[in-house]
């Protein structure tokens, strides 16, 4: 259950649209966290530079002016010594000072001759031999054992032997180091309440949209008494609901009208065809001969023919406006379709057809049954108008968790070719019907009003295909839910 | 017994008036629910039949300010209309009936018949019933003819009975759609009849007195003498 809450949860709007936002805002804030870093990497750098620079001048310089006696590498490693205590950005090392500075002369032959620092600074020595010595450039420089780099600033003096100050960047790292963790931790903060926060509220505006496409369903599956929720807010949701219920009223007020007209028309012509059939029943009740009976009886029947053709042009009018009143009960199709199968297959079984039908079990559909049961009926009455003797009707029913169809197949003649998906138009018809043409136009219409459709044509060996396919009663009602979860 | 027609169409009325009358109801009629109104409260009916679509109020609002003023007789319902409102739904639960115009005679006098029988004795409790030398064991579903046992289809049964029941009088083929099938159809195709034809030739066998009757254009009945 709750792995479906996080599917449906992730599938909205809301979900997309903070995903999306989020993403913008933690690449925008990740650049711009970028470019400072290297602004004040840079900046650190310089400052060390300076120092560099500035030290290893006066480095320099004491060594130049200090006599090259007994007491020269002293007086130039105390005063290296001293330097390395006046390093810039420095953090307290655990006493352990000598491993961030270091102090080398090299002779004019390129041997060492004064060193100052952590171990005998060959290492060093030997980094700086391999690397192409720059200009008074302070440059960077990798020592084996060590793997931290040093900053090296040179100096040449008079003499001919050359001065190298090192300084470890271990503390310039350090410093961007506690930089970038402690942004690390403010961003995906951040990035988090902001997208809590944009998911929130696009859910919260995106409740609205929902709220309202819930109450429009419903009001499109049954009624059209009701109306969307109307926001208090003048923004765009409340005028959407607004405009949704303008519409309804006006879609409410034809419906009305269609319904008024048709009801009227119905009435109209069943008052005066009731009384006309009354009389006649009377005077044929009143034991007439029987010629004088037999037109009485067939004028019965054309007013009974006329009375269904009546309703069924209606029920398709109706329809074709998706305004047919339907009285749904939950119910089971095959059990509808077995019923109706027991009733015709007597008639049929003498005019020398054969049904056989097969179905795999109960279909619960939510439907009208009294406009199923005339949608069968059409349908096999229109089996035993156009089949000939010897012809076999299959009657197939199957349904899996979303739609129950229902088949009907014969070895007739099938369908004329020409008609095509006309045949589901009023008034269409094959040139050796006599109907009036709107048997499967009210099939379609019953159909598609209980959220269907029927499509037919020929089968490969011969013969007419008709498929009918309805949702089933658990597609019926996840159908509002469904349509209210994709928001 | 003494029905009130309330109905509009002076047609209508007239060709009901006579067959109620000539079925042995004596018929008051009413044109307008006002009239309607007056009536019931002067005089006791033992059933009523109302059409919906009356020129000074909606039918089902009559009945339910009759049945409010503590009238108990039974109704049978006449609708013009294209579907059944959910009051007359209600109705039909309570235990009125109705009826979609244009219908059979014969149809509207088996209804009102039902409607009565059920308002004066309530349900009846039969485990027999007999026609001439017909006879239906409704607890053993077995049905014989003199002493020859009819092997009959469960369908064929139901059938049957509702014929039984109704013996002596017509019913038509719509009835036997709704009552015997469940549905309210009207066939292109004579499905009913062949039903008709089949049971007829295991019941009246040769030699036999014919039981049932065709009429053509109306229905069938089930001869009781």
């Amino acid at each position: 259950m709750s792995s479906k809450t996080t599917r449906t949860v992730m599938r909205s709007a809301a979900w997309r649209i903070s995903l999306w936002a989020t993403l913008a805002f933690a690449l925008g804030s990740m650049l711009v966290f970028v470019m400072l870093h290297q602004f004040v990497a840079g900046d650190i750098q310089r400052r060390s530079d300076a120092w560099l620079s500035g030290e290893v001048e006066v480095l320099g310089d004491v060594a130049e002016r200090t006599p090259k006696d007994r007491l020269y590498s002293r007086v130039v490693s105390e005063v290296a010594e001293l330097a390395s205590k006046e390093v810039p950005n420095k953090q307290p090392s655990g006493g352990d000072e000598n491993s961030s500075v270091f102090f080398l002369q090299t002779g004019t032959n390129g041997a060492m001759t004064l060193w100052v620092g952590r171990g005998d600074g060959q290492a060093e020595l030997a980094a700086i031999r391999s690397t192409k010595s720059m200009a008074d450039v302070p440059y960077d420089l990798r020592v084996k054992g060590f793997h931290i780099p040093f900053r090296v600033a040179t100096v040449r003096i008079d003499d001919g032997s050359q001065i190298y100050l090192g300084l470890s960047e271990r503390d310039e790292m350090r410093v961007l180091r506690a930089l970038r963790i402690r942004f690390t931790g403010w961003y995906l903060l951040i990035v988090l309440i902001g997208f809590a926060v944009v998911f929130y509220a696009t859910r919260r505006m995106l409740g609205f949209v929902r709220q309202i496409t819930e109450a429009a369903s419903r009001i499109g599956q049954s009624d059209l008494r009701s109306r969307v929720p109307a926001s208090s807010h003048n923004d765009e949701i409340g005028q959407l609901a607004r405009t949704l219920n303008h519409m309804l009223d006006r879609i409410e007020n034809s419906m009305h009208q269609l319904h008024t007209m048709t009801d009227s028309l119905a009435h109209d012509l069943r008052s005066p065809l009731t009384a006309i059939r009354g009389q006649l029943e009377l005077a044929l009740l009143r034991e007439v001969s029987l010629d004088q009976g037999e037109p009485i009886v067939s004028a019965i029947d054309e007013l009974d023919r006329l009375c269904e053709f009546l309703n069924r042009s209606l029920d398709v009018a109706e329809a074709k406006a998706d305004a047919l009143r339907l009285s749904t009960v939950e119910l089971d199709l095959d059990e509808l379709v077995r019923v109706m199968v027991d009733l015709y297959e007597p008639c049929m079984s003498e005019k020398g057809l054969r049904v056989r039908m097969h179905s795999a079990g109960a279909a619960k559909v939510m439907a009208d049954p009294a406009l199923l049961h005339r949608v069968v009926a059409n349908l096999l009455d229109n089996e035993m108008k156009h089949l000939r003797a010897g012809c076999t009707v299959w009657i197939g029913l199957s349904a899996d968790e979303q739609f129950a169809t229902l088949q009907i197949e014969d070895d007739g003649l099938g369908f004329d070719v020409e008609l095509g998906q006309q045949i589901f138009e009023q008034g269409v018809k094959g040139r050796e019907s006599n109907g009036h043409g709107l048997g499967l136009a009210f099939v379609e219409a019953v159909a598609r009003a209980h959220g269907g459709h029927v499509s037919a044509g020929n089968r490969e060996q011969g013969g007419a295909k008709l498929c009918i396919v309805l949702p089933t009663v658990a597609a019926s009602y996840s159908l509002v839910r469904s349509e209210v979860e994709f928001v | 017994m003494r029905l009130l027609l309330v109905e509009d169409e002076l047609e209508i009325q007239r060709f009901l008036r006579q067959s109620l009358g000539e079925a042995g109801y004596e018929v008051d009629v009413a044109s307008d629910g006002a009239t309607a109104s007056s009536l019931v409260s002067r005089f006791t009916y033992d059933g009523l039949i109302v059409d919906l679509g009356l020129p000074d109020q909606d039918g089902i609002d009559l009945i339910l300010q009759l049945r409010r003023n503590g009238m108990q007789s039974p109704v049978l319902i006449l609708s013009a209309r294209r579907s059944v409102d959910d009051r007359v739904k209600g109705l039909e639960q309570g235990g009125d009936d109705y009826l979609t115009k244009p219908f059979a005679v014969a149809e509207l006098l088996a209804r009102l018949r039902n409607l009565l029988r059920r308002n004066s004795s309530g349900k009846e409790d039969v485990t027999k019933v007999r026609v001439m030398d017909l006879e239906l064991d409704l607890l053993k579903r077995r049905a014989t003819r003199g002493d020859d046992v009819l092997n009959l289809s469960p369908q064929e049964f139901v059938l049957l009975e509702y014929l039984c029941r109704h013996a002596g009088r017509v019913v038509t083929r719509s009835m036997l759609l709704s009552e015997v099938w469940g549905m309210r159809i009207q066939p292109d195709t004579n499905v009913v009849d062949v039903h008709i034809y089949r049971l007829r030739g295991k019941i009246d066998t040769e030699g036999r007195t014919p039981l049932i009757k065709t009429l053509r254009g109306i229905g069938y009945v089930l001869k009781n003498h």
